[in-house]
Order: C-alpha cells, then structure tokens, then sequence
C-alpha cells in the first residue's frame, strides 16, 4: 500500500485517497485533470496494470467518467477518474497507451455522449449509428447527485485546493466552479 | 455401334438410378453411423429404422422454392448443378460391377475416369462464381486449388496400379488381381492405395478436406445461395463423387468383383461400402484441417511419396520384365 | 469481383462503408457475421482479405444489446437479479454473483457459511457446462462436429442437478442478497456427489481421443499467440489471460466468498496460443471439480439465506463499490453506485468476453482466415455478455 499511494507521484493530480479494498473494492482513488489521464495510463502500464473498464456516471457537476484498473500479479485496484462538464463532456482517449481502452470509450461515448478526443475509431459500438444523439445513460436535472454524496471519497492524501468535487462541506454555488476544474 | 448406343443409354438410366438410390441409402447410412457415434439414434421416425428419411428429405428439397440471387448470372447458376452431376454418370460406364458387368469396355477406362473427374471442380467454380457471393467465390478458389493438387497425386498413385497390372481397361486390372485379399494390388501398392485414399478424400472434398464448403469459416462454400434442387444436385454429386472415387479404389486396389463364395457384384458392393463407411467415419471423428495444411500435404508429402513409388514401380516393373520373362 | 463492386454490394451500411473507408487496393472485404456459423450468435466480424490472408480485422457488435445497465436505473435490486442471470448464458450463477456480491459488499451484508458453500458448488457446476459449452462449439468452429454432442451430454446432467436448487436450467436467477433462493436437498447433493468421478472419467476420454489429434493440434498451436503485453493493453482476464502465462484468477488473487479455505490450483500455460488457451479450460474443469468436492466435504449445515433477508422493495444504502468474481470467461466486475434511493443510481458491468474481443483485431492481423475463425473460437465468446 505504501508503495501503490506513490503510483502517481510527480503527475498533477486533483485528488488523490486511499480506498478501504474490502468495502470498496477499490484500494487507491485518483482524480485527475484532463491533461494528465493519458500520462497516468502510461504510468499504469509500465507498472503492469491492465484497464478492466472505463464506465461514466453522470452526476451534478458533470460527467465523471472512471477507470477501474488492476493488477495480475498484484491485489488492488485503482481507480481514476476524470471529470467531463455537461455542455462540453470532452476527455483524451488513453486508447493510443490501453488498446482495450478504444472500446470502453466507444461505449461511454455510446450511453453518456463523452467524447474522447484521439480515438481511432470513434464511432458508435453499442449502439445503432442512427441513435447517435441519444444518450440513455444521461439523467435529467431532477435525478442527478452530486458526486460528493454518492461517490467514496476514500481517506483523502492530497487535495488540490481548487478541487471541490469529493470536499464535503462544499461551499453553496461551488458546484458550476468544480465543473470547471 | 447402334448396340453399344442402346448399351451405353440403358446402364446411364440405370446408373442414374441406381445412383440415386445408393445415395439415398447412404444419407441413411451416413446419418445413422454418425449418430451412433455421437450416441444418439440418428433418423427414426419416417419408415422403419427411419429408412425413409432420407426420401422425406429429398422430397422436401424438390418442393421448395428455386431462389437465385439478384445479382447472379443465371445461366451459369443453374448450369452448375446440372454440370455437377452429369459427369459423375459418365464415370460409371467404364466401371466394372462384375465378371462382364459394365457398360463400356475401353482401354482407357482409367483415363476416362480421371478426365471427367476434372468436371466436378470445374461446376463448383462456375457455381461459386455465378452465385456473386463471397464466400461462395472464396469456396470455389478452395475448389480451384484443392482438385487441381489432389488430382496429381491420385493419377500418380493410379499409374502406379496400371504399371503393374499393364493396362488402363479396369476389367483387365480386376482381372490380374485374384480372389483372395493377397492377391490384390492393395498388397503390391499399398502406399499407393494409402495416397489414393487420402487424395480421394480431397477429391470429393469430404472431411476433413472439406475446405470448400467449410462451414465455420465459409457458412457454405461454394453452394452458399443454392436452395432447394438446386443445393440438392451438389449435395447427390458429392455422395454420386464418393461412390465413384470408392468404386474406382475397389477396382484398381481391391480385386473389384473378385472374391470368394459370393458373386462378383455383391463383393464389388461390399467392398465399396466399406471404403464409404470409411469416409463416413473421418468425417463424424475429425476436426478439418487447414487451407494451408491441406496444400502442404499434398505438395510436400503425397507428391513426392507419389513420384518416388511410380517410379520404383516402373523400374520394378522394368526389371522384372527383364529378368523374369527373358 | 473488384473491390469498387464490393463497394456498391455494401453501401448503405455505416461500419462497413467505414471499414471500407480503409481498404487497401485489390482486397476482397467479407462480412462475417451476424449471422454465420463460427461467429456462436449474433457478432459480426468484418474483414479485409488478400486471399486467404486477414489483413485487418474489425468486431462489429451490439446486436444482441439490451441495455442492461439502464435497466438497472428502474428495478430494485432484487428485481435486478433475474437480468444477470441472462447477461452470460454460460455462466450465468458467476453474474449472479458478482451483482449480488456488490450489493452485499455495499450494504455490508454477511452471507451465512453454507449459503457461500452453495454458491461456489453451484458457481463452479456452471463453471464447469460454461466450459463443456465452449469445448464443444470450439471443435465445432474448427469441423469436428462430434465433439459437441458428448460435451452437452455432461453439460445436460450439470443442467439437471442445477435445476433442482435453481428452478431454471441456463439464465440462472439463484442467487439472493444475502444468500441464496434454496438449500441444496440430499439427492442434489447424491447426484453431484456421482456426477463428480463421472466427469473424471470423462476428461482424460477427451483428452486421448480429442486433445491429443494430430489434426487440432496442428489447428491451435502456434495460432493466436497473445503475448502478456497485449493481455495487459487490452484486460485479457480468465483463461484467455491464464493461457498466456498470467497466473491471474479473481477467486485466488481478488478472494471472496469460501475460496481461500479452498485448495485449488490455477491452471496456467507459456504457450500463449490457442492450445494454451484450450489446455487452461480443459484443466480448470478438473481443478473444478476438485472445488466441488472439497466443499462438498466441508460445507456446514445451516441456514442459506441471512436472517432478514432484503425484501425485493428493499434500497441499496447510498454509496459505491466495485466487486469482481472470477466467471467462466473472466473477470466479472460489477460497479454499483446507490443514491440510496428506490432504483440503484448506475450499475457499469465489466464483461470479460467484450475485453478478450477486443483484442482480436490485432490478434487476427495477418492470420489465415481459418486462423481467425480458430482465434475467434479460443476467447470463448458469449454474445449476450459482450453486448450486455
């Protein structure tokens, strides 16, 4: 554990905790910016990670759009997350460092309507072609949470100050902010 | 010669016949051993045994419906079939049944069967092309390069048989081999028999070198879009095919009609059935091989296996010639 | 046939009018799929062919999808149940499992101990006809048609030992939150108690007369080779990822359940091709069967469902976790975020079939077309699972 916290040292990172495994199913939770998600996969997989799914939830703040990878020779799991903002939900694809992430994207662009700029065939999978602005995973105002309330926040290690999203005694209004982070 | 005329038309009707009726027994047959072997009872509910499935079977596939696809060419499409199974007719005729049982008596028997033989590929090609499908295009280039190589090691490993007994009529090769299994020419060539077998099989594409029609990987070969009578003509020539490729072995390898205590054509007829019951159980017991695989064990194994017996035959042959009858 | 005809022939369809956008000149592009024989329901498989030659390959899937996890978003937890059992035909208890087992993971629920010992003996039963499945479509994709019928013949007393506990014999709804829907009675445990040295002697039967042919030795070794690196790239998990020399099993790495108490070995191969991958399956089966056994012999009497059990109105506490179990096919991963609401807030499915598919368009590069189909056959795809 000691050595998974230091994963992701020296990358800019938003938000960084550990994760109770036997709750959770998750032993490390990452936040990151936009900007550092293909350097964090590539981190990964020269630590051996391989990328088990890429799902999105949407929430108040916006998309937030998780990574769960793991270990074959080790236990763990680690979480990375990124946040994609409801008028323009727009992250890079990871799909050039994990193969396997092309698809994953495909189908959270599919059900959410993220786009991941670099994928290299970034057409619909799951869905039919002709259904391309439906999104059916997307929730109505009325039903969406925010992230703070339903997500595991974990036991927090950093915290960028500018990051609110998993805060959780968020100051009122501090919602549009964080969606901008 | 008007003779020979009404002698040739009256065993091809009776070959027809004869053909359809021995490849209904063996889609009995075929069904019921492979069902044994995959334990379970096969056909059983039309007829006694389920004997009359078969003819259920072919009497559905004449009623339903010709379809062509929209964009086939319809002369060749429905020239293929036609194709397919008139040669596999004319192979009979020089085949001796038993002691004078034959329809045509020429010394070129053997060769008449290898040349019409080429015909069977030459229809799947004009179905697979006619058919403007993919996979059944795909199916007919397997064809291509399937018959094309199989047909040089078994005319090879046939010449061997004709070297020794000295001549291409089959009656007269029939004739130099005796009554007993050790007189056959199986026990002068086996390996002969062994590559004729084994091209035979690829021959009339029957697992496992039934590349062609594949079905995992080509839904259906060369036959994909053919329905009805259409797919059944390909589907009788390939038994028609089997009889005549065992027909053929039994002849040159087996003693044809020669046997002891029974008459000639009861051994011929068992003798042949025994060789497609063989080729019944390679198809229920085997996985298919490869395309690639297929041509290397013709090109690297049965050709070469083929040259060097024709040739030790022939020096064989020569020698004995020599020393023995000086 | 020039390719500009194929063109024309396949217009009007968006993936292969984009998969032909890439076509190289004089190549032949054939649609695999969605309906033909090797592709096991309803996958389409687009290829470009010089020949026999794949020169590139593309899955096509989302036929069979039904969305799933937007289900998830109108149903109750209970209710969610019966949906998992007809995610994976195959294994369909392993769903089952992994839905239930983040529920309970989430809500903190304890499962009573026989209520786990049941689970894995009826996990690993399905575990076991999930294979005898594959065993035999595979052999049927590379023409042995034989095969099949005996793998469904043991498949078939699987199904009907199965059937007593379980009411149903392939989409599998048995399992409960907190346990499971009924105890195993004394003549399932007789039956699987004889089922067990039956289907020993079955395996070294199929070993000599099918594993060991010369034919489908030639077939799968040195096919597919995936080295641990494309595992990795892509999440290859189960025997996929075991065939390539990555001892990775979520019952043994990630344990849950009885599986620590539990002696078994994780069968692995170097070969990495498709050999690797089919001698992975055949020995899980035995190591499977040694599971049941053990706990068989170790299971308590008791109770199998936990006492007060959530009703089907009852709400997921508010929350997230993520939980994975070891399925036929791979790692089954269920992450379930609850608002604490009625409804679940979103339930993401991690398929193993959809990460071992989608290796295959670099797997298949440059392979044989019979190759492919021989490749396609070895990541023992379920359909419905990958589609969701």
């Amino acid at each position: 554990m000691a050595e998974l916290k230091n994963l992701f040292d020296g990358l800019s990172l938003d938000y960084l905790a550990a994760c109770d495994y036997a709750k959770t199913g998750q032993s490390l939770l990452a936040f990151v910016p936009a900007g550092t998600l293909v350097a964090a996969a590539k981190r990964l997989l020269a630590d051996g990670w391989h990328l088990e799914d890429i799902g999105a939830l949407d929430c108040v703040e916006g998309y937030v759009v998780s990574y769960h990878f793991a270990h074959y020779e080790r236990p763990g799991r680690v979480t990375v997350r990124a946040l994609a903002a409801h008028d323009k939900p727009e992250l890079p694809s990871i799909a050039g460092v994990y193969g396997g992430a092309e698809w994953h994207e495909r189908e959270v662009r599919d059900f959410h309507g993220v786009v991941f700029a670099g994928n290299p065939n970034f057409v619909p999978l799951l869905l039919d072609p002709d259904m391309a602005e439906c999104f059916p995973l997307r929730k109505d105002e009325k039903t969406r949470m925010k992230a703070r309330e339903i997500l595991e926040a974990g036991e927090a290690l950093f915290v960028r100050p500018s990051f609110t999203l998993m805060t959780p005694d968020a100051p009122a209004g501090g919602d549009a902010a964080a969606a901008k982070a | 010669m008007p003779t020979e005329l009404i002698r040739i038309l009256i065993s091809l009707v009776a070959f027809a016949a004869a053909v359809g009726l021995i490849a209904l027994v063996m889609v009995w047959v075929e069904r019921k051993v492979c069902g044994h072997i995959q334990r379970r009872p096969g056909p059983y509910e039309v007829g006694p045994w389920g004997l009359l499935q078969p003819l259920a079977d072919a009497l559905k596939l004449m009623g339903k419906q010709l379809v062509m696809p929209d964009q086939a060419d319809p002369f060749l499409y429905w020239l293929a079939p036609i194709l397919v199974f008139v040669p596999v007719l004319l192979l009979y005729l020089p085949l001796p049944v038993g002691d004078g049982l034959y329809a045509l008596d020429i010394n070129l028997g053997v060769l008449l069967i290898i040349a019409f033989a080429g015909f069977t590929g030459l229809s799947m090609i004009l179905g697979g092309w006619a058919q403007n499908n993919k996979y059944a295009l795909l199916g007919a280039a397997r064809t291509v390069s399937q018959s094309v190589a199989y047909e040089i090691p078994m005319l090879l490993s046939v010449l061997a048989v004709c070297f020794v007994s000295g001549s291409l009529n089959m009656a007269a090769v029939v004739k130099e081999q005796g009554t007993w299994p050790w007189n056959w020419n199986v026990m002068t060539q086996p390996l002969a028999f062994v590559i004729y077998i084994v091209s035979a099989l690829g021959e009339t594409n029957r697992a496992p070198f039934d590349l062609p029609e594949a079905e995992s990987e080509l839904t259906a070969g060369y036959h994909t879009e053919y329905s009805g009578m259409g797919f059944g003509m390909f589907f009788l020539a390939e038994y028609a095919n089997m009889i005549v490729v065992a027909s053929v072995a039994t002849v040159l390898f087996l003693g044809g009609w020669q046997g002891p205590v029974l008459p000639g054509p009861l051994w011929f007829l068992l003798k042949v059935s025994l060789l497609v019951l063989l080729f019944v159980f390679f198809r229920w017991t085997y996985p298919r091989v490869r395309f690639d695989q297929l041509l290397n064990i013709n090109w690297k194994w049965l050709m070469p296996l083929a040259v060097a017996n024709l040739a030790l035959t022939a020096f064989f042959v020569k020698v004995a010639q020599y020393a023995f009858v000086k | 046939m020039t390719r500009n005809a194929d063109m024309e022939q396949v217009a009007g369809d968006f993936y292969a009018e984009n998969f032909a956008k890439d076509a190289s000149e004089g190549s032949l592009i054939l649609n695999l799929g969605p309906q033909h024989p090797s592709t096991h329901g309803v996958l389409r498989v687009l290829v470009e062919l010089d020949g026999e030659y794949v020169l590139r390959a593309e899955p096509v899937i989302g036929y069979l999808h039904r969305m799933h996890e937007k289900m998830a978003e109108v149903k109750t937890a209970a209710q969610y149940i019966p949906n998992m059992g007809r995610v994976d035909y195959g294994h369909a208890i392993a769903w089952n499992w992994a839905f239930v087992g983040a529920v309970e993971r989430l809500a903190g629920i304890e499962v009573p101990p026989r209520a786990e010992y049941v689970r894995v003996i009826t996990c690993e039963l399905n575990r076991i006809a999930s294979h005898l499945l594959w065993w035999g479509a595979y052999l049927l994709d590379l023409g042995a048609f034989t095969p099949i019928m005996y793998a469904f013949d043991d498949r078939e007393k699987i199904l009907d030992i199965l059937q007593s506990p379980t009411g149903a014999r392939l989409t599998f709804s048995y399992f409960r939150i907190g346990g499971v829907a009924r105890d195993l009675d004394e003549d399932c445990v007789k039956a699987i108690r004889e089922f067990i040295p039956w289907m020993r002697s079955r395996l070294p039967m199929y070993k000599e007369f099918v594993s060991d042919n010369i034919i489908l030795r030639r077939r799968i070794e040195g096919v597919g080779v995936f080295e641990p690196d494309l595992c990795r790239r892509y999440g290859a998990t189960g025997p996929v990822s075991r065939g390539s020399g990555l001892a990775y099993d979520v019952r043994r790495d990630e344990p849950y359940s009885v599986y620590p108490k539990l002696d078994f070995v994780v069968p692995t191969s170097d070969l990495m091709d498709a050999r690797g991958r089919y001698d992975v399956r055949m020995e899980e089966m035995a190591q499977s069967l040694n599971i049941i056994e053990s706990c068989l012999d170790q299971m308590p009497e008791g109770d199998t469902l936990v006492k007060g059990a959530p009703k089907p109105s009852w709400k997921v506490p508010k929350g997230e976790t993520y939980f994975a179990v070891e399925g036929g096919r791979g790692k089954i991963g269920v992450h379930l975020v609850s608002d604490g609401g009625k409804n679940m807030y979103r339930v993401k499915l991690r398929s193993p079939s959809y990460s071992n598919l989608s290796l295959f368009a670099e797997a298949s590069r440059g392979t044989l077309l019979a190759d492919a189909v021989a490749i396609l056959g070895s990541l023992d795809l379920i359909i419905p699972e990958i589609d969701r």
